[in-house]
């Protein structure tokens, strides 16, 4: 910003000024920015049209904004948001109010006071903001509309200064400054409440995972890169080919599409409680029951402590999951056990209570395995099929079990065995298939699909022949970063099977048979020459992760990112009581050594030689403290000495100028000093001075003797050092005496100071400053 | 006064005034005296009350919405707000005070004070306010705005030191003590003002009001006195005055009175001298005015502004003082300066006569109620406004 002096206010000592209403106006920008990747672009045409208006009026073209037209404004606003949303329900169209209210209030704007306004709705904005997003980007965008607003007010505050906009920069960031570890403290110190009430939430959905699939349909399959969530182990991390991230199973199956049936669409159509199908707990009700009897036999890995059941638990997991407004939950096999209550469902997945409106930490046990347990709605369910569909399908389940003897293990083994084979192909551009019977066609027509396409027709082929089984729609893999989190993304997405058998449900991966490269590596191993794949994800650093650099930036950003969204985005109740034991135990050491020191201080003065011991070492520890006070502050003197000739003659004036001898205009050094010594021999102390004593006053008048004389040299000394013609060494000389006299003619002016005894120097001020007695 | 008249009113008005003076002792400081930390306030504004509800709002949010990051601002702000409150206290503290009055004062006219501010450290936005109503709300009503309210002047302090001046209507002639001055600053935010009172030990001598044709009550009681016409020819003529003599040209002498003939004869620049002629010297006697005291006083100034604009010389007569006739800035200043001090010998009580404007007027006016009738309405009339 230019550095002219431009007035907060007009000359009537009201309004304000172009200037002030051009920075508010950059602030609403500053905080309309915030909101605008979120929000329809029509908003900054409303803060450029209320700007141009304002501007009008403000250089007399236009009256003041009236009554009608400012409520023609807002009522134009909301038409404008109505239809944008068609309604004022959902979260998005109020927060547009907010902004459009926000930026025309500018056009109301005319004093002081109105700005102030501005500026605290301004805040407030600022903060519906954070609703969109948490991320780093927007903190660091709020940090800087925050501080340019601080800065509109302390300009606002500021009366008429030469340089108002230096001032109030220096003072803004005083502020800031101070302020920026008082909130620190303030964050990590306070304690958090749960929410009062409810208020209505932003819509969104973070993954395109979706709790149905229709193999054949045109590719649904999500593509972008958008993250679906994230999550670090407190032990092993599964091997990538472990990693299958449940979701939902699809048990229904109508020929066409695979569909999930709610919790309460089962109840309602087999007639049962809803409690057989979910339950609300910490610990995995439906595990429980098969688990305390059978798994004794399963080789543990990691246990939590008694955190689950038969510590069957492999995997402690925490995840950080995206916003969406479906409560889903992501599991690494069967869910068991987690700290905060969630809902399990019967078929082994589980949801949250409620939905996600921001990131989310959730900390959870689980199997690594499909579910041990029958899903309560029974055999008969998962072996549905619609009647008269892919009778060639069929046909060949009928073979293929034949050949199997009955065997559902070698029957699916088969099965396995068909997909390995030849004209089967793994593609994420499979043709269309739009028949009635869709799986004869993929299976003996197209035989080119992705992870939907074979999981659907294995799970056919398993019902065919009465093997229960289900689609489970989750996703596969994740991207391992250094510090050990992994991330898994929309792309990550995939199919699989779980059959009943032996009494527990097995994972069955046709994929994995087909394409093992893709489970062993993750779908990016797919993706060499694909134009499918990150279809839908723009211009990704994705894309360029053969460049090693371009990688490990995309690999560290994601770091610090993860961290920010756990440690300060996250930061709940459970992180500050940890954060404050471990405060309290670091200051435990302190006053142990504290109170050990007090208590060998207590037995040294009860005895007599000790307490004269007690007093040297208290004495030696405090001559230690003040020599190493002394010593700093010699070192900062020393550090800050000013080092030029002219520079020592300059803190010399204003070292007498602090004592009452100011140097009067235009006088030179020597000059000066030439008349203090005049006016040092010149007033004679009279002997009925107060505080003086008749022997005190002669030694006055010997050190002003002194002073005198010392000044004179010293004035010389300048006089020499300054402008005589010299060669080297008598300027080295020179210039040595002039130190050696400044020293004694310091020292002769402090004596003869001290003698005066008037101490009305700068601790006199600052004594009565401070009502200190005198 | 007539309400305070209640039988309790004498010791229980007395009291309070006294407890209320030493209220005053305790909160103000005195000039030229750094300002200290015990008589330093502090004081949020309403933007601060509002700010406050801001945080309230953020912190709800952050609650509601389980939003870290809002947390976060709601406890900046706060953060904000309370580094803000020591900045603007610490704007202030220190800085010493020094009124010096400008010019000279009439009554009902406004005296010039200039105030100068001092201290080591740069300070911003230093308001300096006459009156008793605090900050903002002291100019707001313009159109009712009195001519003892809402006085202020802003300044910030650059290099150790600034001054600005002020303006301070008074109302009575005398002897007037310097009025308490407020030093107030909303700096840096607007949040908090730190405020603090000066009181300064000097007094100003207020000369009385100069009669004025235009004043609906000086024209009432217009003074029979209609010797000398109010208006003052500004020069005698040239051609009445008598050539006196030439002098050598100083400096600063009139053009139009340099001797060009004589120069550009000798070469020596000099300029011509006239004597003026004598008058016979004009008494402004007390006696010769009719009216109450204040409108003769009023008179007699007036007068005495008069002649001294005119160069003529004039003597004064007053009850128990008389002035010799003179002319020049320093007769002037006498007798203005008797006018103003001027009590009837009779009547002594009057003799100290105190600003309406200070709240010492409550304890002057019970401890020696008798006050001269213009003085006695002008003095209710500043405890109602204050009231």
């Amino acid at each position: 910003m230019s550095e002219s002096a431009t007035p907060v206010l007009l000359a009537d000592g009201e309004s304000l000024s172009a200037a002030m209403l051009r920075r508010l106006f950059i602030g609403q920008c500053l905080v309309l920015i915030m909101h605008l990747p979120f929000m329809p672009l029509w908003l900054l045409a409303v803060a450029a049209l209320v700007a141009w208006r304002r501007h009008r009026q403000l250089i007399a073209r236009a009256p003041r904004a009236s009554v009608t037209l400012r409520l023609a404004a807002i009522a134009l606003l909301c038409v404008a948001l109505w239809a944008q949303y068609g309604g004022f329900g959902d979260l998005e169209a109020l927060l547009g109010v907010l902004i459009g209210i926000y930026l025309l209030k500018l056009l109301e704007t005319r004093t002081r006071r109105d700005a102030r306004v501005v500026v605290g709705i301004g805040f407030v904005v600022l903060t519906a903001s954070f609703l969109h997003d948490q991320s780093i980007f927007m903190a660091l965008g709020a940090v800087a509309a925050a501080t340019w607003l601080v800065h509109s007010l302390v300009m606002l505050s500021g009366g008429a200064q030469a340089r108002p906009n230096r001032v109030a920069w220096r003072e803004t960031a005083w502020l800031l400054g101070l302020s920026a570890p008082l909130m620190v403290a303030l964050f990590i110190v306070m304690p958090r409440l749960g929410p009062l009430w409810s208020l209505p939430t932003l819509e969104r959905a973070s993954t395109g995972l979706s709790d149905s699939m229709a193999p054949g349909d045109i590719a649904k399959l999500s593509r972008s890169d958008a993250r679906a969530f994230r999550v670090s182990f407190a032990g092993p991390v599964p091997a990538p080919a472990e990693r299958y991230w449940r979701v939902y199973t699809l048990s229904h199956f109508d020929g066409e599409r695979w569909s999930r049936e709610t919790p309460e669409a089962l109840a309602a159509m087999l007639e049962r409680p809803l409690s057989d199908f979910a339950k609300t707990a910490r610990r995995n009700p439906f595990a429980a029951d098969t688990f305390t009897s059978a798994a004794t036999d399963r080789s543990g890995g990691v246990t939590g402590s008694g955190s689950t059941s038969g510590g069957s638990s492999r995997y402690r997991t925490e995840f950080l999951l995206e916003p969406d407004s479906r409560p889903w939950r992501p599991s690494l096999g069967t869910p068991l056990a987690s700290p905060e209550r969630q809902r399990f469902l019967g078929d082994g997945t589980f949801e949250g209570v409620a939905a996600l409106s921001s990131r989310g930490l959730m900390s959870l046990a689980s199997s690594g395995e499909a579910p041990a347990f029958a899903s309560p709605a029974g055999r008969a369910w998962h072996t549905l099929l619609p009647r008269g569909r892919n009778p060639r399908t069929l046909a060949l389940a009928k073979r293929l079990w034949q050949d199997a003897e009955g065997d559902p293990e070698a029957y699916m083994a088969a099965v396995m065995a068909r997909f390995g084979e030849a004209p089967y192909r793994y593609t994420l551009e499979p043709p269309r298939l739009a028949g009635e019977h869709r799986v004869d066609d993929f299976l003996f027509d197209s035989q080119a699909g992705y992870c939907s396409h074979y999981a659907s027709a294995t799970a056919v082929l398993a019902r065919a022949v009465g093997i229960p089984a289900r689609v489970v729609a989750g996703f596969q893999g994740g991207e391992r970063h250094p510090d050990g989190h992994l991330t898994v993304r929309d792309y990550d997405a995939h199919a699989w099977v779980e059959v009943w058998h032996d009494g527990a449900w097995r994972r069955l991966d046709p994929t994995a048979v087909i394409a093992p490269e893709r489970i062993e590596q993750g779908t990016a191993a797919l993706s060499a020459g694909s134009q499918a794949f990150l279809a839908d994800a723009g211009l990704s650093p994705l894309r360029f992760r053969d460049v090693a650099w371009v990688n490990r930036a995309r690999l560290a950003w994601e770091r610090l990112e993860y961290r920010w969204q756990l440690q300060v985005v996250g930061y709940e109740s459970r992180d500050r009581e940890a954060l404050l034991s471990q405060l309290l135990q670091a200051l435990e050491t302190p006053w142990q050594s504290f109170k050990a020191l007090k208590e060998r201080i207590s037995s040294l003065a009860s005895s007599g030689a000790g307490a004269l011991r007690l007093g040297a070492e208290v004495l030696g520890v405090l001559m230690l403290a003040a020599l190493v006070v002394v010593g700093v502050q010699a070192g900062a003197r020393r550090w800050r000495r000013p080092s030029t000739l002219r520079e020592l003659l300059l803190e010399d004036a204003a070292w007498l100028a602090r004592h009452g001898y100011p140097p009067r205009p235009g006088e030179s050094p020597a000059a000066h000093l030439r008349r203090l010594a005049a006016a040092s021999s010149g007033d004679e102390p009279s002997p009925d001075e107060p505080g003086l004593a008749r022997g005190r006053a002669a030694d006055l008048q010997q050190r002003q003797r002194d002073l005198k004389a010392a000044s004179q040299a010293l004035a010389e000394a300048i006089e020499r050092v300054y402008y005589a013609p010299l060669d080297e060494r008598e300027r080295r000389r020179w210039h040595e005496a002039f130190h050696a006299r400044r020293r004694r003619w310091r020292r002769a002016f402090r004596r003869v100071n001290r003698c005066r005894g008037r101490g009305a120097g700068r601790l006199a001020r600052w004594r009565q400053t401070w009502h200190l007695g005198r | 006064m007539s309400k305070r008249g209640a039988p309790l009113a004498g010791p229980l008005t007395r009291g309070w005034a006294r407890l209320r003076a030493w209220s005053w002792s305790r909160r103000s400081t005195a000039t030229e005296t750094p300002l200290s930390q015990h008589r330093l306030f502090v004081v949020p504004t309403g933007f601060g009350l509002a700010w406050a509800g801001l945080i309230v709002i953020l912190f709800l949010f952050g609650t509601n919405y389980q939003n870290n990051l809002a947390y976060g601002l709601a406890f900046w702000l706060l953060a904000i707000a309370l580094v803000a409150l020591v900045r603007g206290w610490r704007n202030l503290l220190g800085v010493r005070v020094t009124i010096t009055p400008e010019g000279e004062a009439f009554a009902g006219d406004e005296a010039r004070l200039r105030v100068t501010l001092a201290a080591s450290r740069d300070r911003q936005a230093l308001a300096v306010c006459l009156g008793r109503r605090l900050g903002r709300r002291a100019g707001r009503s313009r159109t009712r705005r009195s001519e003892r309210e809402g006085r202020c002047a802003v300044a910030d302090l650059v290099d150790g030191e600034a001054s600005l001046t002020i303006g301070w209507p008074v109302t009575l002639r005398g002897d007037q003590p310097l009025p308490r001055l407020r030093l107030e600053s909303d700096w840096p935010l607007g949040l908090v003002r730190a405020l603090a009172w000066v009181e300064s030990p000097e007094t100003l001598l207020v000369y009385p009001r100069p009669w004025s044709s235009r004043d609906p009550a000086m024209a009432a009681s217009r003074p029979l006195d209609e010797s000398s016409p109010p208006s003052a020819t500004p020069k005698t003529p040239r051609d009445t005055q008598e050539f006196a003599g030439l002098k050598r040209y100083v400096p600063g002498d009139a053009p139009s009175r340099l001797a060009w003939k004589q120069w550009s004869r000798t070469g020596v620049l000099a300029t011509k001298h006239f004597s003026e002629p004598p008058v016979a010297p004009t008494w402004l006697d007390y006696a010769a005015v009719t009216g109450d005291v204040e409108t003769r006083l009023s008179w007699l100034c007036y007068q005495v502004n008069a002649y001294h604009g005119r160069g003529e010389p004039f003597g004064l007569r007053l009850p128990g003082l008389t002035l010799p006739p003179a002319s020049g800035s320093v007769q002037r200043r006498r007798a203005l300066s008797a006018l103003a001090r001027f009590s009837l010998p009779g009547s002594e009580s009057t003799g100290t006569v105190h600003d309406g404007l200070d709240d010492a007027v409550d304890d002057s006016a019970s401890a020696n109620g008798a006050f001269a009738p213009a003085t006695g309405v002008t003095a209710g009339d500043a405890r109602q406004e204050g009231a």
